[in-house]
């Protein structure tokens, strides 16, 4: 039977990338509880707001799509000053009691990445965290003249946090804003490096046409197809691929259809990415635009991914088929693909973006049937990944502007998904037969053991592999930390007090 | 089960220590933090010793099962045994098993003939044996490396223990290998697209340099844990 998650518990942000439906602008907001009576009275106003993963304007009595999304979701300091019983608590696990700030040996939060020198929000007790994503800026303006309230209500139990960097050079801004990219005054889907963003995000069980989506989403099969993953790898409470519930806390009511998210604010280098490029574009054999798509596997004007359209000429007919495509061809042709005709990397280099946070089935290494399943290495690391840019890059050769990503990773367990990426495939790559060079784009590249990947090409043609040298910090974390984002149900039970854990 | 792989050996060796105590202070427990104050990696006493690829020392305490062994040796007809008392079928399971003394286990992988390699042991660190073994039982018949020698073989456990990443070359083989593996790919970094005749002498000198064949040349440190910078 086909699976039906009941999408009017969920959250919203955990099933849709609203940049992607509508929404270009986002305001993220931290909060301090102070008072635990207070605090649950906010938290049951904010739930009535919440926007959960119902499809819009549908079936009877049909949701409309809203002007702003709102979301929440809290810390584990959060649970406690709202009074979660202590049996519950110790329910969670040890990495989002202890926080993002204390992982940081293992994330690789080191040099200028590390926690002191992140925004100064974070030097707080961070408890909550509001997202609101609208379809203009007027429609957040509006739902945060809301929000202030509450806190103002709140009478000093509920602290609005400040502390954001902004693009005057100012420290202490109230919000974390964030907006897509306009080039030319039109809306895309880029980075501030000019990367097509948020292409190929997993397709899980229970999803609404999760089977029609899961081509090059999903998890690979034996035969070449795919399907979607168990639904326990993104959602508490539900059957993950080991068919075993994921690690949560008692009771079921609080972690069913419930989920954890990993926030994290990266600083984008803009002026040492397009200085690097520029240098070694100049001594790559394939110039400065194949370079860029071999730092991430995706050229940056479409996200056409290397391992269909590998060199100049077979883009330009990979272009050509684009422009002809439906929209059903088009995520088909940016998804659906696998390593298997790329096993040396001559086309998506292993220490490639993509190539390091989603391997598909390429861990086999060519030999067919190592494992029970193609996927196995990679099917319970995957990760969803939201957020939109923030900021504006006013001078391309400047480092120090407002310029980077919010990106907010929803995964069942933070430890086994979005740590184990981040330590052993993003800065490590072992698994990827590439000693310890690191991901080009994501790795925390340092200058005392300087960074280097292969770009490599074909056994048997007569090019030589490409050697990236000394590769500069690209992207530095300025602030972040580990949330759980609970179902609505449990959103309720917290705001009245009655969890019962027994 | 063999514990030799070519020219690969894998010493696995449990001493029994004495139960016995310094004040407080059982004789485990004092092996343990001699072993403790022990510098690693390239310090590490062991580092001294020729030909070894990897070595390990622990405290074995006790032996630790995950549960009681069970009772099910004649399938499902063993529940005739309800029939019994609760006490007879307690008495019925097997018992559990526990050391009689602690052991101090002591585990190298290395390269060639096990008395060679206890013999360049003994050379270089009897302080450190005498150090540790000295509260183990027997240990006071050990005065010299033939002595030290009959002691292990005594005390040896037949287990084919061995660490993977490792070959059966010889130890300057392998650390050679990594320092040239190394440099290479710096040297491959450091002069890509150079014109054929500038990147021939180049290779020269840095072949000169490395002495690939010299493994008294340049090369890695025995014990060494990370790159050269």
């Amino acid at each position: 039977m086909t699976k039906v998650l009941d999408l009017h518990d969920i959250q919203g942000n955990i099933v849709r990338a609203y940049g992607r439906f509508g929404f270009p602008v986002a305001r993220y907001i931290f909060l301090q509880i102070r008072d635990g009576d207070k605090g649950r009275a906010f938290v049951g106003a904010v739930t009535n707001k919440v926007t959960s993963a119902a499809t819009w304007g549908v079936g009877p009595h049909p949701i409309p799509k809203p002007k702003v999304t709102t979301n929440i979701a809290f810390t584990y300091g959060g649970l406690k000053a709202l009074g979660v019983p202590r049996e519950s608590l110790r329910g969670f696990p040890p990495e989002f009691v202890m926080g993002m700030k204390k992982r940081k040996d293992i994330l690789g939060d080191d040099g200028p990445s590390a926690p002191e020198n992140w925004d100064s929000v974070w030097h707080q007790e961070v408890h909550v965290f509001v997202s609101f994503n609208g379809q203009s800026q007027e429609f957040i303006e509006q739902q945060c003249q809301w929000l202030l309230q509450l806190i103002d209500q709140s009478d000093g139990g509920v602290v609005l946090l400040r502390g954001h960097r902004g693009d005057d050079g100012s420290t202490d801004l109230p919000y974390q804003d964030a907006k897509i990219v306009f080039e030319n005054g039109k809306p895309t889907s880029k980075e501030h490096f000019g990367y097509t963003d948020g292409i190929g995000d997993p397709v899980f069980e229970g999803l609404p046409d999760s089977v029609l989506n899961a081509n090059g989403r999903g998890k690979p099969t034996a035969d070449g197809g795919w399907e979607p993953l168990a639904t326990g790898e993104f959602i508490l409470g539900h059957f993950d691929e080991a068919h075993e519930y994921p690690p949560a806390p008692k009771p079921f009511l609080l972690s069913r259809n419930s989920t954890f998210m990993v926030y994290r604010k990266l600083h984008q280098n803009v002026g040492t990415f397009n200085a690097y490029l520029e240098e070694q574009g100049k001594l790559y054999p394939g110039g400065k635009e194949l370079l860029a798509a071999k730092f991430v596997g995706r050229w940056r004007d479409n996200g056409a991914p290397l391992v269909s359209a590998p060199d100049v000429e077979r883009k330009k007919i990979w272009d050509a088929k684009f422009a002809q495509a439906t929209s059903q061809e088009r995520d088909n042709m940016l998804s659906s693909w696998d390593y298997d005709k790329d096993p040396n990397g001559a086309k998506c280099p292993f220490s490639s973006h993509i190539r390091r946070i989603n391997p598909r089935s390429s861990l086999e290494f060519g030999n067919k049937g190592a494992f029970d399943t193609p996927g196995a290495l990679s099917n319970r690391r995957r990760i969803i990944r939201r957020g939109l840019p923030y900021g504006e890059v006013k001078d391309p050769d400047r480092d120090d502007g407002n310029h980077g990503i919010i990106i907010m990773m929803i995964n069942a367990d933070i430890n086994r998904q979005f740590e184990f990426v981040q330590q052993q495939w993003i800065n490590y790559g072992n698994d990827f037969k590439a000693s310890n060079d690191r991901d080009i784009i994501l790795g925390n590249h340092s200058k005392e053991f300087p960074s280097k990947a292969v770009l490599p090409v074909e056994p048997d043609s007569d090019q030589v592999p490409f050697f990236l040298k000394a590769i500069p910090r690209l992207v530095e974390t300025r602030g972040g930390d580990y949330f759980f984002v609970p179902s609505i149900t449990a959103l309720c039970i917290i705001a009245e007090g009655t969890i019962d854990p027994t | 089960m063999s514990n030799v792989s070519n020219n690969a050996y894998a010493l696995t060796v449990l001493s029994p220590i004495k139960n016995d105590h310094i004040g407080e202070l059982s004789y485990g427990d004092i092996v343990r933090n001699k072993l403790i104050e022990w510098d690693v990696d390239e310090g590490s006493p062991m580092a001294k010793v020729p030909q070894t690829y990897l070595a390990r020392y622990f405290i074995l305490d006790d032996v630790f099962s995950e549960a009681l062994a069970g009772g099910d040796f004649w399938g499902t007809s063993y529940d005739i045994l309800a029939f019994f008392s609760d006490k007879f079928r307690r008495r019925a399971l097997p018992k559990i098993d526990q050391l009689k003394s602690r052991y101090l286990v002591f585990s190298s992988n290395f390269h060639g003939d096990l008395e060679i390699y206890l013999r360049g042991m003994w050379a270089v660190m009897q302080k450190e044996i005498k150090e540790v073994w000295g509260y183990c039982y027997a240990f006071d018949h050990v005065h010299d490396a033939d002595t030290f020698i009959a002691y292990i073989k005594k005390c040896q456990l037949n287990a084919a223990l061995f660490f993977v990443g490792s070959t059966d070359d010889s130890l300057e083989e392998q650390l050679k290998s990594l320092y040239l593996k190394q440099e290479f790919s710096k040297f491959a970094v450091e002069h890509q697209g150079l014109p054929a005749m500038e990147l021939q002498k180049a290779y020269q000198a840095f072949i000169r340099r490395v002495e690939p064949t010299n493994l008294a040349g340049p090369s890695w440190k025995p014990g060494q844990s990370t790159l050269c910078k």
